[in-house]
């Protein structure tokens, strides 16, 4: 392969993206630095004997539950399913998937490593309300392996369709683009526009960023690993993909930013030991039998004094009477719960958008992806099934459970059978790992926008790119506003980033507060 | 009360995490898994719920809601790749037997008709004019016809009224070679001439008692 690019059609490429003024500009708005976060102070006032209704047990509710019983409430909390925790959910031996249309019962070997986190998989070391109860409750936690540069990215359009290392891919491009930049520095605009001093820091940053050689040009780098030798004998590089070759898929959009998202998968990443729902167990397990199960919700009365919950259980209604209400039910679902909410609070809940969203995984006869060099981390594949994890935990055991596939969208999976996604994923996967299917072991797959009692995944509030309306602004700061100081709608649905647990607990914080400050008030 | 969770806690986390979790299996086997998930889209006691798009099920005549959920299950509707909603119904649909049929027709049955929510606003006077060909097979109060075999439309979502229409219109619905009532839709549907004269249409309908 070759990396012929004449000058010319850098700067043309360069121009189409703004010219090099815009890069300086840019530039200049990328200098943060994430503020280290820290986790609220709860400290409620003692309040024994109140009663409060909570609807739902993903985390939102867990916390407000746990929070509140320390302080002396009497809580009780109303689950639809026959688990605790929402969308986080951890798939095992014997687990119950619970997808209408699709149900199936996991059967994997009954191994505490062989396990897969079907919900929320990731915990960012600044999600610090999250690691506070890992802290609290004692979850374990491990470090989780998001990036493996010996993975692989997959593209029939790239290579004739054979895998690429991640990073044979990504050093070639950073070498291309350090070069791009550095051959634009004969452009008298951007000469202009920086100092000598700071045209050196540039250069010289280019220069290591892409590994260029003396004349500044990209020849291969030895950061993608070695063509041979580098241990007995010196390393030779490997062969440089050429530019245009890199640009055949539109996977360096993933590939080039796996570790850089700043709120989210970019700080170090850990998972608990054993599964994410034992974060969820932590929580359920001390509050007992104040979790009711397959208690779906019928009814939500606000009243001048409290709240009324219908609740269906056994085939038989009942009524919860609380002074207080923390509803994390999906916003979709409340829009089929009769319910006497004022009309602009109701608009705002029809207004959310539920996420689709589609995974899968299966359990690994063997750690194939360790013969490979690959130890976690992320392969990415230009198909449906978009992603393939490897599990960083239990290395060189014996079986793993393997994420087969996690797309964001999810909805063309709806009509397809358990057999068809089944086949849908093997047969993607084996381009990137020949054995695949002959590894692969009763694959399971959840399509969250179809889950029963759950019908969605991350719920999605701006409807336009660019961002928030004004519109969208008031009807968040509507549903933030408890309805008639009695029903406080919590979950990721009440936050603005949604699909991370983090957002989920400090939307339960925030609601207790205002109800702290409600009861210390009413004391005075 | 502090004390108290104190000491749950402790003898909570002494019996480990992996009793509960085994608990969660075994909890899941026992379960009476039926195939009555209706309430979950269609809303408690199947009222509807315009989030997701599901129509109210409470007061549907037993007949209709037999026919269509076996023609979900064959594959009759909820096949085109352009009907989303039908998609959604055929995918839990293909799984029922007739057992389940049968059950779901009884359990639907006992749920309390109330009236749906009014959404759309179009022209009355015009969808009056335009209703009098669909009068013809559902009735001039929509009230449905069993022995033609065509459900009430009073009553009914209007939301989903019109996104039916509009399946009709663009054959996402109604175009399988074996939905003869389908079928006749498509053509009778095609009689409104735009999107608007179905909006009328259904604005009218929404003035139909049940």
């Amino acid at each position: 392969m070759t990396n012929a690019v004449s000058r010319r059609e850098f700067l043309n490429l360069l121009g189409a993206y703004g010219g090099t003024s815009a890069v300086i500009q840019a530039g200049t708005a990328l200098g943060f630095m994430p503020s280290s976060s820290r986790a609220a102070e709860i400290s409620l006032q003692p309040s024994a004997g109140k009663k409060v209704a909570i609807l739902g047990t993903g985390i939102s509710a867990l916390t407000t539950a746990w929070e509140l019983t320390k302080a002396g409430y009497d809580c009780t909390l109303l689950e639809a399913s026959h688990r605790p925790g929402g969308r986080m959910f951890t798939v095992r031996s014997g687990t119950v998937i619970d997808e209408i249309g699709n149900y199936q019962r996991c059967e994997w070997d009954n191994d505490p490593h062989l396990y897969f986190n079907a919900g929320a998989a990731r915990i960012p070391s600044i999600h610090s309300s999250v690691l506070k109860y890992c802290k609290e409750l004692e979850v374990e936690l491990q470090v989780f392996v998001n990036e493996s540069k010996t993975a692989w990215i997959q593209d029939d359009a790239l290579n004739g369709g054979k895998p690429v290392r991640n990073t044979d891919y990504s050093s070639s491009m950073q070498g291309f683009i350090s070069e791009m930049l550095t051959k634009s520095f004969g452009d008298s605009q951007l000469d202009s526009s920086l100092t000598k001093s700071e045209s050196e820091t540039l250069l010289g940053m280019l220069r290591s960023f892409g590994d260029l050689n003396e004349d500044m040009l990209y020849k291969g780098s030895i950061r993608a690993g070695y063509g041979s030798g580098g241990f007995l004998d010196h390393g030779t590089k490997k062969d440089v993909i050429a530019l245009r070759d890199l640009l055949k898929t539109q996977l360096a959009r993933n590939v080039m930013v796996t570790t850089n998202e700043g709120a989210g998968s970019g700080p170090l990443l850990m998972q608990p030991v054993g599964g994410m729902d034992r974060i969820v167990y932590a929580f359920a397990n001390r509050l007992g039998d104040r979790i009711k199960f397959r208690c779906p919700v019928t009814e939500v009365m606000i009243r001048e004094d409290g709240v009324e919950v219908a609740y269906e259980h056994n085939g038989v209604t009942e009524v919860l009477k609380a002074d207080y209400c923390f509803n994390c039910i999906p916003s979709h679902l409340m829009s089929g719960i009769p319910n006497n909410f004022p009309d602009e609070y109701s608009e705002a809940l029809n207004y959310i958008r539920r996420g689709k969203a589609y995974k899968a995984a299966f359990q690994a006869k063997e750690r194939f992806w360790e013969k490979e060099n690959i130890y976690g981390g992320i392969t990415w594949v230009n198909a449906p099934t978009q992603q393939i994890w490897y599990p960083p935990h239990n290395i060189h055991g014996k079986k793993g459970v393997v994420l087969a596939a996690y797309n964001f969208g999810g909805a063309n999976y709806t009509e397809m059978s358990q057999e068809d996604r089944i086949e849908d994923l093997l047969k993607h996967g084996e381009k990137v790992h020949a054995n695949y299917r002959q590894m692969a072991e009763k694959p399971i797959t959840i399509a969250w926008h179809r889950m029963n009692n759950m019908l969605g995944c991350a719920p999605r509030w701006a409807r336009n790119r660019g961002g928030w309306s004004e519109k969208e602004e008031q009807m968040y700061e509507t549903l933030r506003q408890p309805v008639n100081g009695r029903h406080y709608l919590i979950g990721d649905q009440s936050t603005q980033h949604s699909a991370w647990m983090e957002s989920a607990i400090q939307s339960a914080h925030y609601a207790l507060a205002d109800l702290d400050q409600r009861v210390r008030s009413e004391a005075a | 009360m502090k004390k108290i969770i104190a000491a749950t806690a402790l003898t909570l986390s002494s019996l480990c995490n992996i009793a509960s979790l085994a608990a969660e299996g075994d909890v899941g086997v026992a379960a009476a898994m039926d195939d009555r998930y209706c309430n979950t889209c269609h809303g408690v006691e199947g009222i509807g719920n315009i989030a997701v798009e599901a129509p109210r099920l409470a007061g549907m005549e037993a007949w209709y809601l037999k026919r269509q959920l076996e023609n979900f299950r064959a594959g009759i509707r909820g096949t085109h790749g352009e009907d989303t909603q039908g998609i959604a119904m055929r995918s839990m649909a293909a799984k029922l037997s007739d057992e389940s049929i049968t059950d779901i027709v009884a359990w639907a049955g006992n749920w309390e008709y109330v009236p749906a929510e009014v959404t759309v606003e179009g022209n009355v006077n015009q969808g009056r004019t335009a209703f009098q060909t669909c009068a013809a097979c559902h009735g001039v109060n929509a009230q449905g016809n069993e022995a033609l075999g065509v459900p009430a439309l009073a009553g009914q979502n209007d939301w989903y009224l019109i996104t039916q229409l509009r399946n009709f219109r663009a054959g996402f619905r109604g175009s399988h070679r074996e939905d003869t009532y389908g079928s006749q839709m498509v053509t009778m549907s095609k009689t409104l001439r735009d999107d608007q004269a179905v909006i009328n249409v259904v604005s009218y309908i929404n003035t139909l008692q049940k």
